[in-house]
């Protein structure tokens, strides 16, 4: 036990002191933000002032309506959702809204401006409005046909028509404005009405905060699934380098003279996976102490992330570090060169990259069969059951199945490794051949 | 000396990798406080018995026992082992890595600090304690190696081609540590290829070939057993003195010296006469034993 302590400490200390370590750690968080957040917030930033919106009225009396909703921002999505039944009855996460959702957060501010029609024709309307988008005095204008109320169609002109943000908001807007309208036609109280609604809201999603997590979701699942994809792949490869430094240089003759060889092996993997909850750990860290300072009134908002999350964070990335990196130190001991080693290991990394693409998929329908089983490989389920979690968290029993499967899965690898390890471990000169480890596997 | 327990007993030993057989029914003893040879060419099976002895792989048949005990991990500790394919970790500190390596033999602490700095400054290393190994030259890094295999003082030392890579002051140092070891009452095993390394630090030797033992016992029996009346000369004139068939049986060049080897029952004294009554300048008279190597190519020849 003393020698398998030497060995994790050993391990752990040798890397953690590295100046790859300390730079890794330091660019690591802004590589990640790189890769996921800044596209996301690309997409949806709005550059420069307030949208500037002109409407004309032809119904006469929705103007009210129209740019209050548009001002206020309030309710659009839960709206949203009640206007198209036709969406995918995927609940609160469908992609659509997390992108409406995110595209809030930022979202700029609606300045809105009543064309009243005074007797001219539409057209003429529209082509002053053309010309003062033209000379960028406004953003877009949106029509209000006679017909509104009936047809539920109205035109919007902007000049970005493909800002997919603004446009879902003015829908959204313009069907909560409508949907208010009707009611009141109908002499049915609109209050009650959202309390309704709220409630069967309430039903579907259960009693979590969803409107915050939601919110965060469209780049923080990217974020994690990608995140953990990097850091088993990087530590990983660390393992796979450290076995094969070990076998090239002969070191493992003076270490098996010393110690058995599971410990060994596990000293190993238990050294390399702390240098990366370490490292993980001093992300986390970052993150909640910049969090807690953006929260003061600060411009930049980052997403609020549950600490149970991180929890499920460490777990799934453990799973996937231990899955991963045990089938690293069984290629590193069959190779004898880091080039051969990286050969081989390509089907392995073929393998997680697969679970980083299943990933784009689960995060449409984090329900779907699919989903489920996916999450239940082992070998994909480290990244697509934690990105099942942070989109629509499956039940209990599903996430406690997947670690159970992971678990034994590890158990069943190292088994095995340790029995490849020792042998080749101490043979030089050549690769070993499929049948060769199988019968080593045997013998031993 | 023969009353003592021997240190290392291998009984009817075999190891095969598929259908190559490394070692054959190998069976041996090595006595406690005494340098234990384990000689033969390069592919003899040398390393796979030490490999054996040192619980890293174990034999398909036989027995391995180390002070009166059937090999096991706990053993282990108590042996040092310089493996003939040195390694120590490029980028590691010097300091650290013995360090490192005692903790495996369950050293630990203030008495490991202590050993570190005593062996580094015996091996002319101190003060390259805080360097790392990639700064090192071959040598230094074999010196490093060495002290890895007796850092934690164990009872057996083995030493698989210590002095290969080695210049002649290390050669010398190594050779001095070597019988320090012995003298403090440690058992060596001293696996090499050179006979003349053997020869010069043995007590007893085993010598292997292609898997099978051919000759082991006391290096100074095991050349007494072969002497093969010989002599060793230097002199000059005496023209054809040495063409008597009587007397003689084989003359060889040796360098200076021409090796002499006499008829079977023939006395040297009766050459030295022949010699001295020709008046021949002998500078040199010298009854030679065979050397190892010789003994080990006649085994060879005698078994083929």
């Amino acid at each position: 036990m003393r020698k398998f302590l030497a060995v994790v400490k050993r391990e752990y200390v040798q890397r953690v002191r590295t100046k790859f370590f300390v730079v890794a750690t330091v660019l690591g968080p802004l590589i990640m933000a790189g890769f996921t957040v800044v596209p996301a917030m690309m997409l949806g930033m709005k550059s420069g002032g307030p949208t500037r919106l002109a409407i004309v009225d032809q119904t006469g009396k929705m103007y009210e309506r129209v740019a209050k909703e548009l001002m206020s921002g309030k309710k659009t999505s839960d709206d949203e959702d009640e206007q198209t039944p036709n969406q995918p009855p995927v609940g609160n996460n469908n992609p659509k809204q997390r992108v409406e959702q995110s595209g809030k957060l930022f979202r700029g501010s609606y300045l809105v401006e009543d064309v009243p029609l005074k007797g001219r024709a539409i057209d003429d309307v529209k082509k002053d409005l053309e010309t003062r988008i033209e000379n960028r005095e406004l953003d877009g204008y949106l029509v209000l046909p006679p017909n509104l109320l009936k047809e539920g169609q109205a035109e919007f002109r902007a000049r970005n028509s493909a800002d997919v943000f603004t446009n879902n908001y003015v829908a959204g807007a313009i069907s909560s404005a409508v949907r208010g309208q009707r009611l009141a036609e109908e002499k049915i109280d609109e209050n009650s009405v959202d309390a309704a609604s709220v409630r069967v809201q309430l039903k579907t999603t259960g009693a979590e905060g969803r409107e915050s997590k939601g919110a965060a979701s469209f780049y923080l699942v990217f974020g994690v699934g990608f995140l953990i994809y990097m850091t088993v792949l990087l530590y990983g490869q660390f393992v796979l380098g450290a076995v094969i430094e070990e076998k090239e240089t002969r070191i493992a003759e003076i270490l098996f003279s010393s110690i058995r060889s599971f410990p060994l092996m596990m000293g190993k993997l238990v050294g390399v996976s702390l240098v990366a909850l370490t490292q993980l750990g001093i992300w986390a860290m970052a993150f909640l102490i910049f969090s807690a300072w953006a929260a003061g009134g600060s411009s930049i908002k980052l997403p609020r992330i549950p600490l149970m999350m991180f929890v499920y964070f460490a777990v799934f990335f453990l799973m996937g570090f231990f899955i991963y990196a045990t089938v690293y130190a069984v290629v590193g001991s069959m190779v004898t060169t880091t080039q051969e080693g990286g050969q081989l290991a390509l089907p392995v990394v073929l393998m997680l990259v697969s679970g980083l693409y299943l990933s784009f998929n689960i995060i449409r329908s984090p329900s779907s069969p699919l989903a489920f089983w996916a999450s239940m490989f082992p070998f994909f389920a480290p990244i697509t059951m934690l990105v099942r979690i942070v989109t629509e968290t499956p039940p209990l029993w599903q996430i406690l199945l997947s670690l159970a499967i992971g678990f034994v899965t590890i158990v069943g690898l190292v088994w095995l490794a340790a029995r490849i390890y020792r042998v080749g471990m101490l043979m030089y000169g050549k690769k070993a051949t499929i049948p060769e480890v199988w019968r080593w596997v045997r013998q031993s | 000396m023969e009353e003592l327990k021997p240190t290392l007993v291998l009984d009817h030993v075999s190891k095969s990798f598929g259908d190559f057989t490394a070692v054959s029914d190998l069976s041996l003893q090595v006595r406690p406080g005494r340098v234990f040879g384990l000689i033969g060419p390069n592919g003899a099976g040398k390393t796979t018995t030490i490999r054996m002895i040192v619980n890293i792989t174990a034999p398909d048949s036989g027995r391995v026992e180390l002070f009166g005990q059937t090999m096991s991990t706990a053993l282990q500790d108590r042996i040092g082992y310089l493996p003939e394919e040195r390694g120590l970790y490029k980028r590691m500190k010097i300091g650290e890595q013995l360090r490192f390596f005692a903790e495996l033999k369950s050293l630990r602490g203030a008495e490991a600090e202590k050993r570190i700095d005593l062996w580094l400054k015996k091996l002319d290393l101190f003060s390259w304690k805080e360097k790392r190994t990639k700064e090192l030259s071959k040598g230094m890094q074999q010196k490093v190696q060495f002290i890895t295999a007796v850092i934690h003082d164990p009872d057996l030392v083995i030493l698989d081609e210590p002095f290969s890579g080695l210049d002649p002051v290390n050669v010398e140092l190594m050779r001095e540590t070597i019988l320090e070891q012995k003298a403090a009452g440690k058992t060596i095993i001293l696996s090499t290829h050179q006979m003349e390394i053997a020869e010069k630090l043995c007590d007893d030797v085993c010598m292997i070939n292609r898997s099978r033992k051919v000759l082991d016992g006391k290096l100074r029996e095991i050349r007494r057993s072969f002497s093969r009346n010989a002599v060793a000369l230097q002199f000059q004139g005496g023209d054809g003195l040495l063409n008597d068939p009587a007397l003689v049986a084989n003359i060889r060049q040796h360098g200076d010296d021409t090796e002499v080897l006499l008829v079977p029952g023939a006395s040297p004294q009766e050459l030295l006469r022949r010699l001295v009554d020709a008046h021949v300048a002998v500078t040199k008279f010298e009854l030679v034993e065979p050397s190892l190597h010789d003994i080990f190519i006649e085994k060879v020849r005698e078994v083929a």
